[in-house]
């Protein structure tokens, strides 16, 4: 599903040269989920924004579903983003003047789908969630555990494979933490692929897989499944 | 594709802030109300200027002469300067002239088709000329003859009478026998004074009244007449192309050689009375192009604040609308699509608050009633200024990093 080889990414000034990340080597197969851990600045959010194509690297190969994005350009990038991948941000980031029908529309619309098809969408993928009673409602009216709720079914609407969670939980008690996490562990059981970054060790276990980044590489690797193909994703 | 165009959440985000939406929506308006009307009242004025007053502007003037010598022989005077300024090379024509077209400056008459008290009468401006009248004023001659030189009279301030033979131009043909041809007005018989008959001997096909705001600016009429009163004599001068202004000063030189008699002055070219006649309109035309050009200028910086402001103050939105996907050319068209619904708000608001000032302006100042064709275009250009004005915003929120998306500060 996600492939990364010596992925290196490099921010560079006038003065300074900064590795985010260095031999970056990561493979999540299909169905998977796999947290991602580690200090701050050790590089797990520019691993996630690198594997969510909302940043480009300074060297190395990753593909993506199959496919080689290094050369793609900025309109290819949106439209396989939008296609093949669901975000799930720390901040939920839903639009706050549209109400949750329009925000879980909002990738739906760039897909180009017509209107009967993202209605059903919008409907199926808020009612995953437990808030089709609530469509009309702005995210200012709900809670953070429901915003982030609402920030799931906009990721889930399209039906993406791959799912990109940054720090789901991070602005949650513990409550709604816990809810959220069995929701991801929900569509990961219907066969989503999920790689979320998380600071918090509990619920990094609850992955079937963590990886721990330092001095933006992997540095260690835990199945938390037992399954056998852990050294592949170890080795990449 | 409406669907991708997103203007039902474009609308529904709009209603939920609508202030700065609804300001810049009513400065649209205002400022296309004003700019209409500016618009309209320009092309009224610039028609009124480009009217042709039927004289050879660019090689004509006129200057005057007023004796001031006891012993000052006015007439003599007066057939000397004609022979003289007649003399000089490149001169064409010249005539002595009671006013000057479109001058602001004149004499007017009624004249009637019959004889008698409350007859119907048409008003009319009387140039006072001599046989050389028509060709110094290089007006055409299209049906009838021209005065002969021996029934010009010279006629004295006091004067009763007019003389028997008159020529009219054609407008002033048709408003008094709008029945006939203008070729068969030529031999008709006029009355002046409520009876004293005038014989209508030609008719010209065009020469303005002195008055540029007189709404029968084309009714004029020829007397042959040398008009004689206080020593005061104007002379109308035509010369040949590039000429003029040579012309002038050796005119004005041969008539101040006898400086010690009269007084010369009034030297100025035709395109110059124009002018000055004219110069309250174009003062007004370009008092109100200014004015336009500042309100659509603010109007444009108005809505480049509004959409540079909601780029910054959403920068995190359009990272995260990146992020789910839209591509740079989505980010431009949703900035491009919000204003177009804005400004077509405005313009709806500023067609009626055009119509109502129009409505306005025309019982209060008489102004002219606008045609409707200019809301329409109206619109188009206050569509085309929002798109023009919001287009540098957008590319700003374009170029927003999607990556931004995952950034919590």
């Amino acid at each position: 599903m996600l492939k990364m080889k010596n992925i290196s990414k490099v921010f560079r000034t006038e003065v300074v040269e900064t590795h985010a990340l260095r031999e970056f080597n990561l493979h999540v197969q299909e169905g998977d989920f796999v947290s991602v851990t580690g200090p701050s600045g050790s590089g797990k959010t520019t691993f996630l924004n690198i594997a969510g194509l909302l940043e480009t690297y300074s060297s190395g190969r990753y593909l993506l579903d199959g496919k080689d994005v290094s050369n793609l350009n900025d309109t290819a990038r949106s439209k396989l983003r939008n296609e093949k991948i669901g975000f799930i941000f720390q901040s939920f980031n839903l639009i706050p003047d549209l109400n949750l029908f329009d925000n879980v529309d909002v990738p739906l619309r760039y897909r180009g789908f017509n209107k009967t098809e993202r209605k059903e969408r919008i409907e199926h993928s808020l009612a995953l969630v437990g808030l089709s009673n609530r469509m009309k409602h702005l995210p200012a009216q709900l809670s953070g555990g429901q915003q982030q709720r609402v920030a799931i079914a906009r990721a889930l609407a399209g039906e993406p494979r791959f799912l990109l969670a940054d720090e789901p939980t991070g602005n949650l008690d513990s409550k709604m933490a816990f809810s959220v996490m069995e929701l991801l562990q929900e569509i990961n059981s219907k066969g989503t692929t999920i790689v979320m970054v998380t600071h918090d060790p509990e619920l990094a276990q609850q992955a079937k897989r963590n990886i721990y980044v330092r001095d933006g590489k992997v540095s260690e690797l835990t199945d938390n499944s037992g399954s056998s193909e852990y050294q592949e994703v170890v080795n990449g | 594709m409406l669907g991708t165009l997103e203007m039902g959440p474009i609308i529904r985000s709009l209603t939920r802030n609508k202030t700065g939406a609804v300001l810049i929506a009513l400065q649209i308006a205002v400022t296309m109300a004003i700019v209409l009307n500016a618009v309209f009242i320009i092309g009224e004025r610039n028609d009124l200027i480009a009217r042709v007053s039927g004289v050879d502007e660019a090689n004509s003037f006129q200057i005057s002469s007023t004796g001031f010598a006891s012993d000052f022989n006015h007439m003599q005077t007066l057939e000397q300067d004609l022979l003289d300024i007649r003399a000089i090379p490149g001169v064409v024509a010249v005539t002595t002239i009671n006013a000057i077209p479109t001058s602001g400056s004149g004499w007017s008459m009624s004249l009637q088709t019959e004889s008698g008290e409350n007859k119907t009468d048409v008003g009319t401006a009387v140039y006072m000329v001599d046989q050389n009248g028509i060709e110094a004023l290089s007006v055409e001659l299209i049906a009838g003859s021209n005065f002969s030189e021996n029934e010009i009279r010279y006629r004295d301030g006091n004067q009763e009478g007019w003389p028997q033979n008159i020529i009219i131009t054609k407008a002033l043909a048709n408003d008094m026998f709008p029945e006939l041809d203008y070729a068969e007005v030529v031999g008709k018989t006029v009355y002046i004074n409520y009876t004293e008959p005038m014989q209508i001997i030609g008719i010209i096909d065009q020469l303005q009244a002195p008055w540029i705001g007189w709404n029968k600016l084309e009714n004029a009429m020829l007397s042959p007449e040398h008009i004689a009163s206080g020593d005061f004599s104007r002379y109308f001068v035509r010369t040949e192309p590039g000429m003029r202004d040579d012309i002038m000063l050796q005119v004005e030189e041969l008539l101040a050689k006898r400086a010690n008699e009269r007084l010369v002055e009034g030297l100025r070219s035709f395109e110059e009375v124009r002018e000055r006649s004219y110069s309250r309109h174009e003062a007004m035309i370009q008092i109100l192009f200014v004015v336009m050009i500042t309100l659509v200028s603010i109007t444009g910086k108005g809505i480049v604040g509004l959409a540079s402001f909601n780029v910054n103050r959403r920068r995190k939105q359009i990272g995260t609308r990146r992020a789910l996907g839209a591509s740079k050319a989505q980010i431009i068209r949703y900035f491009m699509v919000e204003n177009f619904l804005i400004t077509t708000f405005g313009i709806v608001l500023g067609m009626a608050m055009t119509m109502g000032l129009n409505m306005t302006l025309v019982s209060v100042f008489e102004l002219g009633r606008m045609n409707l064709m200019y809301l329409p275009l109206g619109a188009i250009c206050f569509w085309l200024l929002g798109q023009l004005a919001v287009f540098g915003p957008a590319i700003k929120a374009a170029s927003t990093p999607p990556a931004l998306a995952t950034r919590t500060v």
